[in-house]
């Protein structure tokens, strides 16, 4: 096998700096993460295989996760208003595998987010991140970033910031 | 019912908000309303083969929708008939006989008794061929081209009574398929929110609201973001040269037993280009091409069936309305694929829906929050009454009984709230 497992603590930073920038709500950044035919996708049923012939609860390209984001700094999206705080908790972090390039890996890792609004009640989140990652020009990127939500086919209250 | 007059909250034009937060009130529509109307079950693709089953919750009762061995369709109590567990606990599945996980009673698909372990003890007296010793049917069930409704009441109207003229959104639905047939296997979306569920059921036939609801899915041109599929379907202009918001026009029709529909804001414009091309084809070599045009038009956004369901025949899809208590509403959306058009067509429903329909879409957020404000709102004294007066006194008869109002007339609220106190006054 000749993949060369990156550096565990430099995926770890990654990870965490990825969940930071969406916590500080820096989310133009958070989607240059991703490589231009990056998916955010969050799943509506366990071990979902596909994304094209089943429901998503997202399953974002990039001009899908723009409007959301533009969206998110509209001044009269209502139920933003007063916006969500969040913090998420990234653990458990392993590189499972080279991905289809060689510059490609594959990362397993669980999270907790917790979300409070002004008004609304606390929502507990938690899963399991599996991140589809490419190294570019030296800086990490996200081909795909997919949230296994532990109750992806739930019912949900309004949802408005990414897992 | 004690203490309250039901005749005294409704008005032609205005609504006492209690109906929407008060508990009391909640318990008598489940008993007036949801108990004796025709409920949306299900459809018949989400249970293809014999043994196919979906269980669901109505109005906290536990309930299973069974394919039968001769192709029937039989909508159960779930429950056992000899302690009352739960019998069926997987939301979906396909069973040979149904199995109670306590003490093992086994039942047939259609709900009578199969098995009693050790059933030689018991006393003579006792008749375990009683059908209450099974998972009884609900008293009444009936199909209207696949969309499967049940009743709690043995007696009422007949589903086609209930219907109406309104099963012409089912047919409309229906049509979109080049085979007539339609299949809802893509999954849910599910949301709740903390409201009451007739926030849901007025904003299905409400043409007002989207200016200020919706104003974040407008950019800065006028344009909203893209929902739909094909080459019309891009991002398209929110506002007409008035200034007023085009889906404000389109026009409410409202039908017998409280069902409305909105007009469609496409209706003139059939969809092409690419896989659209192939879809026409195919619609085209079953109706001829008058009527495959005529079906891309889409000249109704949806028809919403009164208590239950809404069919969304712009956007292929069926959304049920599940009351759980004053407060608190669900509603499960499903992707419709329509049998014989192209796979990418199911394709591009699906991706729409994502973000017109899912928990986290740009559209439902929006309601959602309009719906759980109403709720707090509604609970401040000062002035009691939501008005609904739009276009009142305006609406013209059509034939068949159905009613239109234009300019975002509430001509669908009042047809609903209509209904609601005629159901609410029989005792």
């Amino acid at each position: 096998m000749d993949f060369k497992a990156p550096d565990l603590r430099a995926v770890e930073a990654f990870l965490y700096e990825e969940v930071r920038l969406l916590d500080d709500r820096e989310f133009e950044k958070w989607s240059d993460l991703f490589t231009d035919d990056g998916i955010y996708w969050v799943p509506a049923k366990p071990d979902q295989k596909d994304p094209y012939d089943h429901v998503s609860l997202f399953f974002d390209d990039k001009e899908i996760r723009e409007t959301r984001i533009k969206r998110l700094r509209h001044p009269k999206i209502h139920v933003q208003i007063p916006h969500s705080r969040t913090i998420h908790l990234v653990s458990n972090v392993t590189i499972l595998e080279k991905g289809l390039a060689p510059a490609d890996f594959v990362t397993r890792s669980n999270f907790i987010m917790m979300e409070d609004r002004l008004g609304d009640e606390r929502r507990i989140y938690g899963g399991r991140y599996t991140h589809h990652l490419r190294v570019v020009d030296g800086a990490v990127r996200m081909i795909q970033k997919r949230v296994d939500l532990t109750d992806c086919d739930g019912i949900y209250p309004a949802l408005t910031l990414p897992f | 019912m004690d203490g309250i007059d039901i005749g005294s909250l409704v008005r032609d034009d205005a609504i006492h908000q209690s109906v929407y937060t008060d508990p009391k009130i909640f318990d008598l529509e489940v008993e007036r309303i949801f108990r004796r109307v025709w409920i949306y079950i299900g459809h018949e693709s989400e249970v293809k083969e014999p043994g196919d089953f979906q269980s669901l919750d109505l109005f906290g009762q536990p309930i299973v929708m069974v394919r039968q061995r001769d192709q029937s369709i039989k909508v159960l109590f779930n429950r056992c008939g000899h302690r009352g567990a739960k019998v069926v606990n997987e939301p979906c599945g396909n069973a040979h006989t149904f199995r109670c996980c306590y003490h093992g009673w086994a039942f047939k698909l259609d709900g009578a008794l199969a098995g009693v372990p050790q059933r030689e003890d018991y006393p003579a007296d006792v008749d375990l061929d009683d059908p209450a010793r099974g998972m009884p049917s609900l008293p009444r069930v009936a199909n209207y081209r696949g969309f499967v409704f049940a009743s709690f009441s043995p007696t009422g109207q007949s589903l086609a009574e209930w219907l109406g003229p309104a099963t012409m959104g089912i047919d409309e639905l229906i049509a979109c398929s080049p085979e007539e047939k339609i299949d809802l296997s893509g999954g849910v979306h599910r949301y709740r929110y903390r409201g009451n569920w007739k926030h849901q059921f007025e904003n299905l036939a409400d043409t007002y609201h989207p200016n200020a609801a919706h104003d974040s899915t407008v950019d800065e041109d006028g344009m909203q973001f893209k929902r739909r599929p094909g080459s019309t379907g891009g991002r398209a202009p929110f506002y007409d040269k008035d200034g007023m918001p085009l889906v404000s026009k389109i026009g409410v029709w409202a039908f017998p037993n409280g069902h409305t529909s909105e007009g469609s804001m496409f209706s003139s414009v059939s969809q092409t280009g690419g896989v659209w091309e192939e879809y026409r084809a195919a619609l085209a070599a079953r109706h001829g091409a008058e009527k495959a045009d005529d079906i891309l038009k889409q000249k109704r956004h949806s028809l919403t069936i009164y208590p239950s369901v809404d069919i969304l025949i712009a956007q292929h899809a069926v959304r049920i309305v599940r009351p759980i208590a004053a407060d608190l509403t669900e509603v499960l959306v499903y992707p419709v694929r329509m049998v014989g058009a192209p796979p990418q067509v199911f394709r591009d429903i699906v991706k729409y829906l994502n973000i017109t329909h899912s928990a986290g879409s740009f559209v439902q957020t929006d309601d959602l929050e309009a719906f759980r404000r109403c709720q707090i709102g509604q609970s401040a004294e000062g002035s009691p009454w939501c008005l609904i007066a739009r276009g009142h006194r305006s609406d013209v008869t059509d034939n068949n009984g159905v009613m239109h109002g234009d300019r975002a007339s509430e001509i669908g609220q009042r047809n609903q709230h209509k209904v609601w106190l005629s159901l609410m006054n029989v005792r």
